[in-house]
């Protein structure tokens, strides 16, 4: 076998005695592709960082090419040819691709003028590399987060980078973007690049990688050709324990009660005449595209949004002058599509994201003085609960959390407040299948204890997997509904597309495959 | 003062720096000055350094009569401070705690003065009907004072409640709401008095501003005629209001409902009112709370000048906020707490001091005074890069 | 991190100990006298804050300075610090006539001396007050260009046009300026018949632009007017502009030269007499009232008076092209324009 491009040997790093990467040995080469997978919290951004020169590890060593290896600043790893396309994009928004590639250092003419020229054609090329055909001085702005993602790939080429660490880059990408990185990373395996692939959705990193390494708590439990895996085994790894399925089962039926009705809510250019009815003990999925209007109808709902005509009515009582207020006193509850924008208060320590909602009920008349012991045992409770991971929840923030114990954060502050309908959009997005599990599974605690949770997700599988119902949306309407036992992909997808209706020129009708590749999980 | 110190530092669950994490990983003399920089009274301790090593070379910094001069001086300060602090953690700002000041003073003064001059005043639009010979409104009347406090008090929280209206209801701007309704009620102060102030101020105002409670004397016993520079203001009316408010809103900010949806407010406002905070009351409230703090500097700084002061020296915001800052409070919300501020103030009134001992031409105090606030900027930027490593996971 | 952090705490004790000890002062002498003033914004505090300075640490006094930034309850607190520290004796430049009164009071109630330099409290009966006497030193440089008036009168025969820049007066400064105006006026008058035209008055409001444009209004009516008295210096480039389009800024001794007088006598002015432009300006003598408040206050110390009270008048003196030799080092404008101060 060839030197490996970067060997790892016996990497390890800790975090207040904690151990995030256990003496990790792992090389990648040239020209191949290594899939990393795990859990969040598992180590694999700790390794990243040590690769990246992030943070310094506390031993081992790394070699690169066969020379020992020891980045000091991200700056190190970038001079050393090692790349970093991250799941947040690190792009200047307001400048132009042309801009955001040579940012560190502008080509100048020999008068110490920028070159543009220069920048503008080499520009083009970078560009006509990854099969993106938008002019150089396009501003970042204006093209889609896929988009984005390739001018990333165009930069790490331009920096002659041989290495480069994709972190979960598809989370927000369509499905044809999707293939086209998919076809742009085998592109750069034949030139010889070596490529880390870090994700969560498991068949692509079948398709696409040639080794695979799993990580768990912080040890590297498998590192083997990627033809010795199936989803099952990669699972089994990553969690420890082999999980038969990845829902767990729906077992109490729904009443047949109504505790949320919703009558011809409109507003112009948004939802349209919405008719939905929510029962007592069940879980009704909203499956809708980008912009179909699910968001949008969840927020009115809550009373964040405005709507103009319709009414709400919660277990029989019309509801108006809707606001998040009104709304928990109704005891509704709702965990938005963005846990860092409008969930959690990052720099804030776990028991008080916990207690915010519920906050006035730890509250002592006459001024209104916490009760700081009970607001940390009722948060500590709801911790255990959700089998939070964390630290002391007193004194770390909800920042330090990984993704899914961060969602648990938001889940564990609506349940102190006792809700009875529990909307949720798109619940597990960006956190690992361990986690995802424990979400579905409170979602069936809720409902077996009486709730109605109305759960909005553009993944297919998993509203299959866990609805007793499920309603899909398209351009602002309600367009199909479908009972547990007439799940059917395809015709769940024929409905979010309006089959029968006028595509938008230009635009080509995706294939069936298509559409479901982007909503595997 | 060590009293003061105690009631100012609860176990707040909010204490952003966390204690339990620090124990073993330090040791030797980095781990201590690491410790020092991530603690919460890292500005105590740098101001204290700064004064021991003052102290040294100019002993009269350190006598009695200074020192309680000093404190006596961090009142009015900490007072307009406090009100700042809880603006800048809901993540606004209010750049009209100088106007506050000044509109109030004169109002105060309006309903409480006793003669006033019409040579000064007659061109005043108030003359003849808040103004007369006599004096303001209820010149002599027994209820003057308490009525001119009172008058001061609401009209800051009013001008407060103008500010988080606007702010909330209109989205607009903190910084450009409150630079408006300071320039505005400057310019009022400025008209409604021709720019002169208001002398004429009963004797119990000037008592609010400067009146002693317990005095000290540290002489020999026996001498039959003390001299009255050695009778040392110990707690005075400045000293208990100013505190009493830093108690409140200390309170407020680590025991309330209040205070945990000003954090929520400042560090994501988006996910507060999702979960239910109503955020536009609560930032009104917290605006109408720092007009009010203004207007309880006002009374502290204008009963001890016994004037009605139009118009209070607007690098007195810098110092304002800068004390806030220098004690922890970010600029940008969601974090900041009174015991900081208390510090911050602490600082700049040394700091100040510390450098007129020094003896430093006129001429570059101010840039050396700047020179040092750098410093505990710098330092306070590395402070919360260590705090940040201990988060890390 | 490690390193950069050892570094910075040797740096910052080193930044500390440094400027703590730049400023120790070796010099002990037997009196301490604490000087606050208001600020260093404009040239004549500049030269208040220098005359007073120099006068007090020529005879070996030790002078703590502070400097209030305009802020009148920053100058309380300062005048107490220096209470506190023990000093023998106040000297204070006030921000405003009001609050100078609280700090007198409080420095009287705690045994210590106290003067008020140049700008006088509302209340005038306590502490030693030093102010020039605006109307004599007004009377003195008028008279001077209304002798010079005389002289062309009784040669020509010709009934000169006096035109006077009136301030704000609202200011008591103002309103003595032109008392003493109408005071030399009235005087040549009576004793000269038709000697003087009615007088032109042109409101500034102590304001560059208004008096621009008053100025401009009143020689475009009177274009006779051949001898003018500002009641402040700093207005002269103003008048400068207004004259010289018309041809009428000429040096004295040239034919058309208008008889120019002001009062405070900054660097302006003695650059215009220097020159010839200017005939005269009456000048706070800063000097002899900072000698007079320096003697007062010592006085006062030596004898254990802890609350003296007295109003002392500086005269003040016209500064004209006839004693500029003279009289140079005493006028305080002089002295900063010698020392290059319109060049910065």
């Amino acid at each position: 076998m060839t030197t490996p491009l970067l060997q790892i040997n016996a990497l390890s790093k800790a975090f207040f005695g904690i151990s995030a990467v256990k003496s990790v040995t792992l090389a990648v080469h040239p020209g191949e592709i290594l899939g990393l997978i795990g859990q969040n919290g598992a180590g694999k951004s700790t390794l990243m960082n040590l690769i990246g020169g992030v943070v310094p590890a506390d031993s081992g060593e790394m070699l690169l090419k066969g020379k020992p290896y020891t980045p000091r600043t991200p700056a190190d790893a970038n001079k050393n040819g090692i790349a970093f396309i991250h799941q947040e994009l690190n792009l200047f928004t307001n400048l132009s691709i042309a801009e955001n590639i040579f940012i560190d250092a502008f080509p100048r003419t020999r008068w110490g003028m920028i070159d543009r020229v220069t920048i503008k054609n080499k520009t083009r090329d970078l560009l006509q590399a990854v099969g993106l055909e938008i002019a150089p001085e396009t501003q970042i702005e204006r093209i889609s987060p896929g988009e984005r993602q390739l001018v990333e790939i165009a930069r790490a080429l331009y920096q002659d980078a041989e290495l480069i660490i994709f972190d979960e880059p598809t989370t927000s990408l369509t499905a044809r973007e999707t293939e086209r990185l998919f076809a742009i990373m085998r592109q750069l395996k034949e030139q010889g690049k070596a490529i880390i692939y870090i994700s969560h959705i498991l068949n692509d990193i079948l398709k696409l990688s040639d080794s695979l390494a799993v990580m768990r708590d912080g040890q590297l439990m498998a590192h083997e050709p990627t033809a010795a895996f199936d989803v099952n085994r990669m699972i089994a790894l990553m969690v420890g324990r082999s999980i038969e399925q990845l829902y767990p089962p729906r077992s109490t039926p729904p009443s047949t009660e109504l505790v949320l009705d919703i009558h011809g809510v409109s507003a112009a250019g948004i939802v349209e005449n919405i008719h939905l009815q929510l029962h007592k003990g069940e879980v009704l999925g909203l499956f809708g595209l980008m912009g179909s209007g699910r968001t949008e109808l969840a927020r009115m709902i809550f009373g964040l949004d405005p709507f103009e005509v319709g009414d709400i009515r919660v277990e029989g009582v019309a509801l108006n002058n809707l606001s998040p207020q009104s709304s928990i006193r109704n005891r509704i509850a709702f965990v938005t599509e963005n846990r860092r924008e409008e969930g959690l208060l990052m720099n804030i320590d776990i028991a008080n994201n916990i207690g915010l909602v519920a906050l006035p009920e730890f509250a002592r008349t006459p001024l209104l003085v916490i009760d700081r012991r009970e607001l940390l045992d009722n948060a500590q409770h709801m911790a255990n609960t959700l089998q939070l991971k964390s630290g002391n929840i007193a004194l770390q923030n909800a920042k330090a959390l990984s993704g899914g114990n961060q969602q648990k954060v938001v889940i564990a502050k609506w349940l102190l407040s006792r809700p009875a309908i529990f909307i949720m959009d798109e619940p597990t997005r960006g956190i690992d299948v361990g986690a995802k599990y424990e979400i579905y599974a409170i979602i069936n605690q809720l409902a077996a204890e009486g709730s109605g949770v109305l759960i909005i997700s553009s993944e297919l599988d998993e509203l299959i997997g866990i609805c007793d119902r499920i309603l899909v949306m398209s351009r602002g309407e309600i367009y199909g509904q479908f009972g547990r036992n007439e799940f059917n992909e395809e015709r769940i997808l024929r409905a979010a597309f309006r089959e029968t209706a006028a595509i938008p020129t230009g635009e080509k009708l995706p294939t069936l495959d298509e559409m479901a590749e982007g909503s595997a999980s | 003062m060590a009293i003061v110190q105690d009631k100012l530092s609860p176990d707040s669950a909010f204490a952003l720096t966390n204690k339990a994490k620090r124990s073993d990983r330090f040791s030797g003399g980095i781990g201590m000055l690491r410790r020092l920089l991530v603690s919460d009274y890292f500005v105590l301790y740098l101001t204290l350094l700064f004064f021991l090593v003052a102290s040294i070379f100019y002993p009269t910094l350190s006598n009695p009569a200074s020192i309680t001069n000093q404190i006596q001086n961090f009142w009015p300060l900490l007072a307009v401070a406090i009100g700042q602090t809880f603006v800048l953690i809901i993540g606004g700002i209010d750049l009209s705690v100088i106007a506050v000041m000044g509109i109030t003073s004169v109002a105060g003064a309006l309903v409480m003065a006793e003669n006033l001059d019409p040579a000064f005043f007659d061109k005043s639009p108030v003359w003849g009907s808040l103004m007369t010979e006599a004096g303001g409104v209820l010149a002599g009347n027994p209820l003057a004072v308490p009525a001119a406090v009172l008058t001061m008090l609401l009209i800051g929280t009013f001008i407060g409640w103008l500010n988080g209206v606007a702010i909330t209801r209109f989205n607009l701007a903190p910084f450009m709401v409150t630079l408006v309704t300071s320039t505005f009620f400057a310019a009022l102060a400025l008209w409604l008095t021709q720019s002169r102030n208001i002398s004429g101020i009963p004797e119990a105002y000037v008592t609010l501003g400067k009146g002693d409670i317990v005095s000290i004397y540290l002489g020999a016993k026996l001498t039959p005629d003390i001299a009255r520079r050695d009778i040392l203001p110990f707690i005075t009316y400045p000293f208990m209001i100013a505190a009493g408010l830093a108690v409140v809103a200390q309170f407020l900010l680590s025991r309330t409902v209040f205070g945990r949806r000003m954090f929520s407010i400042g560090t994501n406002r988006k996910a507060a009112e999702v979960s239910g905070v109503p955020t536009q009351s609560v930032i009104i409230r917290v605006y109408m709370f720092c007009g009010f703090c203004a207007a309880m500097a006002s009374v502290l700084y204008s009963g001890r000048l016994e004037i009605g002061q139009p118009s209070f020296p607007n690098n007195l915001l810098l110092d304002i906020i800068g004390a806030a800052v220098i004690g922890g409070t970010s600029l940008f919300g969601g974090k900041g707490s009174i015991r900081g501020t208390f510090f911050g103030v602490a600082f700049f009134v040394l700091l100040l001091n510390i450098l007129n001992a020094m003896r430093l031409s006129p001429f570059i105090i101010d840039a050396v005074k700047g020179a040092f606030i750098l410093v505990a900027a710098l330092l306070d930027i590395i402070r919360t890069r260590v705090a940040n490593q201990e988060q890390r996971v | 991190m490690k390193t950069s952090m050892k570094y910075l705490g040797l740096f910052v004790i080193a930044v500390l100990s440094v400027v703590v000890s730049f400023g120790v002062v070796s010099a002990q002498t037997d009196v301490t006298i604490c000087f606050g003033f208001q600020d260093l914004e404009t040239e004549f505090w500049v030269a208040g804050h220098r005359a007073i300075t120099e006068t007090l640490r020529g005879q070996g006094i030790e002078v703590l300075e502070y400097n209030a930034n305009e802020d009148p309850n920053r100058q309380l607190e300062q005048i107490r610090e220096c209470i506190a520290q023990g000093v023998d004796g106040i000297i204070i430049i006030p921000q405003d006539g009001d609050s100078a009164n609280t700090i007198v009071a409080e420095a009287q109630e705690n045994d210590v001396p106290i003067a008020v330099f140049n700008r006088p409290p509302n209340d005038r009966s306590a502490g030693v007050i030093v102010v020039a006497d605006n109307v004599s030193a007004t009377e003195q440089a008028v008279e001077f260009i209304a002798q010079k008036a005389l002289r062309q009168f009784e040669i020509t025969g010709e009934a000169v046009t006096p035109l006077i820049l009136v301030g704000a007066l609202q200011d008591t400064n103002a309103i003595g300026r032109r008392d003493g105006f109408f005071n030399v006026i009235t005087r040549y008058n009576e004793r000269y018949p038709g000697l003087f035209n009615e007088p032109i008055e042109v409101a500034t409001e102590w304001d560059a632009a208004t008096a621009l444009a008053n100025l401009e209004a009143a020689i475009t009516a009177n274009p006779n007017v051949d001898f003018i008295f500002t009641s402040s210096d700093f207005l002269f480039p103003t008048i400068r502009s207004v004259l010289e389009p018309r041809g009428m800024w000429v040096p004295m001794g040239q034919p058309g030269h208008v008889l120019l007088a002001g009062l405070d006598g900054d660097a302006t002015a003695c650059q215009l007499i220097d020159q010839g432009y200017v005939d005269a300006t009456g000048v706070q003598n800063l000097f002899l009232e900072a000698e007079l408040t320096m003697n007062r206050l010592l006085q006062a110390i030596e004898a254990g008076e802890t609350a003296p009270n007295e109003v002392l008048l500086d005269p003040g003196f016209a500064l004209t092209a006839g004693n500029i030799f003279f009289q140079r080092s005493d006028m305080w404008g002089c002295v900063l324009y010698d020392d290059g101060f319109l060049d910065q």
